[in-house]
This record gives structure tokens, sequence and C-alpha cells, in this order.
């Protein structure tokens, strides 16, 4: 999917919070956006997912505004992410339950998912009992069990140990080669950046 | 001073013999505040989410409306009832008055208020990040309702005994609607007033003891299960 | 806004508190003041009455409903001085009351069970006052026809109910009116038991208005008949039997049981219901309304 962004505002009451004249996100690429605390980017991500309605400005989704069928295709990850008071399986297949899709059939692609972010043998635990890193690969395997033509990313391995932030960008990297899914990655680490991002668009105070 | 440890005496003695009346007084308080609160569920739960999680101008005041709703004197919930089910009143013809259907319906309108009241505060507070959640994974808002009462149930099942337990324990709609007939419509609050300005006692606190003895088990099942959880 | 709430609310909490002191306290210690400025406010009493305690009358709801008490009470107040406290509550209540000592004087319709009252030495004396009469009231259309076959033959009636097994509304709440019922079936020599004989467990108002929504025939007395008749679609099918006769008798409790009882008081009620004048009064009660006495005087 690309983004098309155009004299981008958010206010805060008259404080200025966001501002971006233009961007444009390429379709299938990993962009990764930096800048420092507070310059807007979490605000810049929640904008484009279309939980924050408070804007002026243009955003197109493939040239159109936002509607429901780009809501379907896309989804984000937050950098606390919540899960249900289910099962991990449940968690991850939630996705695919809403859009009906029956249960031999969302079994499999559970599975596969899983098993790339090494959290099979976690499927059957409760999944608010996980420690962070666990947390945020069945987030991530919930976001990406759909197959999204969009994935935003917010700060998705902030506090969590280095071998589960080798899985988790393994499998954004895999993911993004195979579905050529459109990502947007906001992080606070350059190494990180440069580690995924196709290209780096810095973000600064406005 | 003599009357009153009589009173329990013989209390004790007809909840130990299962005396026949009391049993028939105590299934129907439980069948009658069951379904009310049965039923007020079905109807104001999911109203209640999808109004505490909806952005729509006016909605302080409608917080503030759904809040004074919410403790709806039962007198005068009964007395709207009996007018509008009286054999005068517009649905006359269906000869509720007096009748155990009367009763449901009077609680059922008599905690509805409150179970919405207390749903749409928890969804509210609380219903905002699943909402989100529920939003970026693609859900509808039929979906994200079910979603928000799946992950609160804990919550929403302690406002459901809270719900029962205002069903159950009041009397002033059920005697109206209801008019404590015996073997009919006689629960164990208009028995307790009953009985109490017959100056009898012992049934009186019998059924007392039972009714807060219905009181501690519910309340003590919702507590181990959400200590389970 | 918090605050204007805490405002309104310590509001209502002062109003609540002005509003209820006085009237706590009233019945441990007359105020003094009070009774002055009532004596101020009704200069027509010709010798001034000196503030008295009040009286507690545990009485009937009947007398309550029937709109007599609110008609003799306030002469009885204006011409000694006395506050009456009304309590009114089924006669089993109303006697139980007594024995512990709770009221003052009792105006009761349960002849048997005063009589026992007294001679347990609960009561000091007791005095027939009045007498009211019962009627059967039923549906407009008269299903068993009694009205046609039995107007004055209230055995014959319930019979005949029993036979049909007739809807029946019964007091049920221990009242001199429900007990007044079951003497009638015994009477009758009918055990009244079964789905068609309802036991309401109210008050007289409510089981008219069971009768009413069940269209089934109930005793009642002839006062909450007539001041609720404009409501109901019952009829008076039977009455005159003198089964149907109610009589009342007023008892002052025995004084001795404890501090707090107004034995003074209590008698001098219980003289001026049975006075000339108190019967009266009672014999007038309810003609310019319904056309017809509600209570027949007959004290002795």
């Amino acid at each position: 999917m690309e983004i098309t962004i155009e004299n981008l505002e958010r206010y805060y009451g008259d404080r200025r919070v966001l501002y971006i004249e233009k961007m444009e996100i390429e379709k299938g690429k990993i962009t990764a956006i930096t800048g420092p605390n507070g310059c807007g980017k979490t605000t810049l991500l929640n904008i484009i997912a279309g939980l924050d309605r408070e804007f002026s400005g243009v955003i197109k989704y493939d040239g159109k505004y936002l509607n429901r069928e780009t809501v379907d295709k896309m989804t984000i990850v937050f950098q606390k992410p919540y899960l249900f008071r289910r099962t991990v399986f449940e968690n991850i297949e939630y996705p695919l339950r809403i859009r009906g899709i029956n249960k031999v059939n969302r079994k499999p692609l559970v599975v596969d998912l899983a098993k790339g972010l090494e959290i099979e043998n976690l499927m059957g635990k409760k999944a608010h009992l996980l420690s962070g890193g666990e947390s945020q690969k069945v987030a991530l395997a919930r976001a990406l069990v759909f197959k999204p033509e969009l994935l935003l990313l917010d700060e998705p391995t902030s506090n969590i140990d280095p071998d589960a932030i080798n899985t988790l960008e393994r499998e954004i990297l895999k993911f993004n080669k195979e579905t050529e899914c459109t990502v947007l990655i906001v992080t606070h680490n350059m190494e990180q950046a440069k580690r995924l991002g196709n290209r780096i668009i810095e973000l600064s105070y406005n | 001073m003599d009357y009153i440890t009589q009173g329990f005496k013989e209390a004790i003695k007809l909840l130990i013999s299962l005396d026949k009346e009391v049993f028939k007084i105590v299934s129907l308080s439980i069948l009658v505040s069951t379904s009310a609160t049965v039923f007020a569920s079905l109807i104001s739960i999911p109203l209640g989410v999808y109004f505490g999680i909806k952005r729509f101008k006016g909605k302080r005041m409608f917080s503030r409306i759904t809040y004074t709703m919410m403790s709806v004197p039962s007198v005068v919930v009964g007395l709207v009832v009996a007018i509008i089910l009286s054999r005068r009143g517009p649905f006359g013809q269906f000869d509720l008055l007096y009748t155990k259907k009367a009763m449901i319906i009077a609680q059922t309108l008599l905690v509805m208020p409150l179970v919405f009241g207390l749903t749409y505060g928890l969804a509210k507070s609380r219903g905002d990040i699943i909402e989100r959640v529920a939003f970026t994974l693609g859900a509808n808002k039929f979906h994200t309702v079910t979603l928000i009462i799946r992950e609160l149930k804990i919550d929403i099942l302690v406002n459901i005994a809270t719900a029962f337990s205002r069903a159950i324990s009041e009397v002033g709609a059920v005697m109206i609607v209801g008019g404590n007939i015996k073997g009919y419509t006689r629960v164990i609050t208009t028995t307790i007033s009953m009985m109490n300005s017959m100056g009898d006692y012992p049934m009186a606190i019998a059924l007392g003891l039972v009714l807060i003895l219905i009181s501690f088990v519910i309340h003590s099942i919702i507590y181990s299960y959400s200590q389970e959880d | 806004m918090k605050k204007i709430a805490v405002l309104l609310l310590s509001l209502l909490l002062i109003i609540s508190m002005v509003a209820c002191t006085p009237k706590t306290e009233e019945p441990v210690e007359p105020d003094v003041s009070k009774d002055v400025e009532e004596t101020l406010d009704t200069p027509e009493v010709g010798e001034p009455t000196e503030p008295k305690k009040p009286i507690i009358l545990s009485t009937t709801t009947s007398t309550q409903d029937s709109g007599l008490l609110d008609y003799l009470l306030p002469i009885f107040t204006e011409e000694t001085g006395i506050e009456v406290k009304v309590i009114a509550v089924g006669t089993g209540k109303a006697l139980q009351m007594g024995i512990d000592g709770e009221a003052d004087v009792l105006l009761v319709h349960a002849k048997p069970d005063e009589l026992q009252f007294v001679e347990d030495g609960h009561g000091t004396k007791r005095n027939d006052v009045m007498y009211n009469d019962f009627i059967l009231v039923g549906p407009m259309d008269d299903p068993l026809n009694l009205k046609e076959n039995y107007p004055g033959d209230i055995l014959e009636g319930l019979k005949l109910m029993k036979e049909n097994e007739f809807t029946f509304v019964s007091r049920g709440d221990d009242s001199g009116t429900h007990k007044k019922e079951l003497g009638i079936w015994k009477e009758a020599g009918i055990e009244p038991a079964g789905a068609w004989y309802m036991d309401a467990g109210a008050g007289m108002g409510d089981v008219l208005k069971i009768a009413n929504e069940k269209q089934g025939y109930t005793i009642t007395d002839r006062a909450t008949y007539l001041s609720m008749r404009d409501v109901l679609d019952l009829d008076i099918v039977t009455e005159g039997d003198e089964n149907l006769l109610n009589q009342y008798g007023v008892i002052p409790v025995d004084p001795e049981k404890n501090d707090n009882i107004n034995g003074e008081g209590a008698l001098e009620f219980y003289n001026w219901m049975i006075s000339d004048h108190g019967q009266d009064l009672i014999g007038g009660f309810g003609l310019e309304e319904y056309g017809q006495p509600l209570f027949f005087p007959n004290a002795n």
C-alpha cells in the first residue's frame, strides 16, 4: 500500500505537535521513522492507523481517503501491546476469526507464524501472563496473521531482550519480502532503523 | 426482648426443617430476580458497552442522566408498571398485573438502568484500549462490543451480581405489581414486610437470614471466580 | 463542577437535618415554646390547655384508610391538647404492640382477642366504640349470580364460591378484617383453600385492587370500598347479613408496663371516644361524602 501525506497538522490545544508538508511512503518497502522524543512519531503513526482523526491535511492510501476497506488491510503494533485475556492461540487467530475464516483454515496460518516467531510452545498459555518479549511476539503474530498490506510498528522492540529483538526483526524482514507488505516502523534506535529500513526518514521538532 | 431470641430460635427451626412455604417463597424470589437480571443484562450490557466507547456530542450530559437513572426508586418503577399493566391501562388486556410476569417486568426495568450505567462506566474507563486494538485488527462495531464484553467479563459479572442483589432485595416494585399473593407472587421481601406488620417475627427473621445467605453465596462465587483468573 | 456538587450535597444534608431534628425530639420532651405557639394559634379554645404528652394510638389500617382518624383526631387534639401519633397496622400487630408496651391505647376490631388481651392484664379495660359492616363485592357481571340469589346471605354465597372454585381474594394478613373473614368461612362450614382462594397478605385497598384485576370476589369493609368505588370494576353483591357486622373496641394499655406509657392521655382518649360527643362525631362521619354513615356508634 502506498501512502501520501500533504500538509498534515495536528494540534493539542494551541500547541502544534506535528507538521508534515509532504511525505510519501513507498509501496512494498520498509520505511523507518526516527527522531527525538516528542517530535510526533507516535502521533503520526496513530493518524495513519486511523486512530486519531483530529488532524488537518490530506492522507491518501493508494490514492484514496481512509475507508473501511483500507482499515481492514492495515494494522499497528504498539510499543506496549494489549493482548486479550485468552490463550496465545486465540489471540493470534482473532483477526482471522472476525474475518469469517473457518477454524480448519485458521490453524495452519497461526501455527506457521508461531513457529517463525518461536512461540509455538506458548500456544495454550494465557496471553496476559507472558513476559514483555513474548507478548510482543504474540502481538506481531496477531498483526501478521491476516496478511495486511500496511504494517505500522510503534517502537516494537523497546525494553525487550536482544534474542527477541533478533527474532522480531528477522520475521518483519521475512514478511516484507514474502508479501510485499508496506512497513512503517517508528524507532528511536538508529541502528535498528538502518538494519530494517530501505529508507529512513528523520522527523524533527515542529 | 424475649420475642427476639424466640424469633431467632423459631427462624432456625423453620430453615432446618426446610419448611415448604419458606422454600416456595425463596425459590420464587430467585426465579423472579434471576429472570429480571438476565433480561436486563442481555439488553443493557451490549448497549452499555456501545455507548461507553462511542464518542458523541453531549456525552457528559448523557453520563450524568445515566448515573441518575441508576438509582431510580423501586416504588416508582412499581407504580409505573402497575399503571401500565392494570386493567384500565394500555396493556390491560393481557391480565398481567399481580402475576409473576409483572414482577419480572418491573424488576427488569428496575435493574436495566443499573446494569447499563455500571457497564457504561466500565467501558468508558477501560474499553478504550481494547477498542483501539480491535479497530486496528479490522473489527467492526459488533466484534468490538463482544470483544470488550469478553475482556471485561469479570467486572461485568460483578455488575450483574450487584444488579441481582438489588433485584432480590427490593420490596417496593414487587409489592406493588405482585400484590404479595400467597403461593403466586409472594417473595422474600414482601413476606418480610407483611410478617412484620402482622407481628410474626420468626418467618421474617428466617427469610431475612436466607436473603443475607443468598447475597453471601453470590458474592463468594464471583470472588473465587475473579481470583482464579 | 465538583465544588457545586459538594455544595449541593451539604445543603441537602443541612436541610434534612434541620427538618428532622425537631420531629425526633418531640415525643421525648415536648417543646414548651412550640406549645405556647399552638395555644396562641388557637385562641378560640376557651381555657388555655396545658402542654400535654402526646399519645401513641395503635390501630388497624381500616380506620386510617377510611379517613375516620383524619376526621376525628384533629378535633380530639383541639379539645384536649393531646396530640395523637397513629400507627396503623394489622390487628395482630396492633395487639402485639400493646403487649410490648409500644403503644398507649388501641383501637382495634377482633373482639375475642381484645377480651383475651384485657384478661391477660395487658389492657386496663375495654369498651365497644362503634361497628361497621362488611360487604361481599365482586365483578360487575356477578358470574355466580349472588346478587340475585343471595343478596343478604353471605354463608350461602360463600358455599357457592367454594363449589365453583371461583376466585376469592383474602386479606391473609392476620388483620381484624382477615380474622372476620375467616370467622365467616368457619360459620359457613368451609375450609377455604386451593388455587381459587388467593391469600394476598396485603391491606384492604390492595386486596380490592387485586380482586379487581383478577375479577374475583372479596369481603371488604364498606368504607374502603366506597372510597375506592370509582376506580374499581366491582359491585356490592351481598350486604346486611349479621355475620358481616364488625365491632370496634378501644383499650388503654396497662401503664404499669413501662415508664414511657402515657396512661393519663390514653384514658382521656378512651373516655372521649365513648362520650356522647365522640359518638356523635363518629356517627356523622361519611354522611356528607357517601350519603351514608360508615361507622355506627354503639358505646355502652
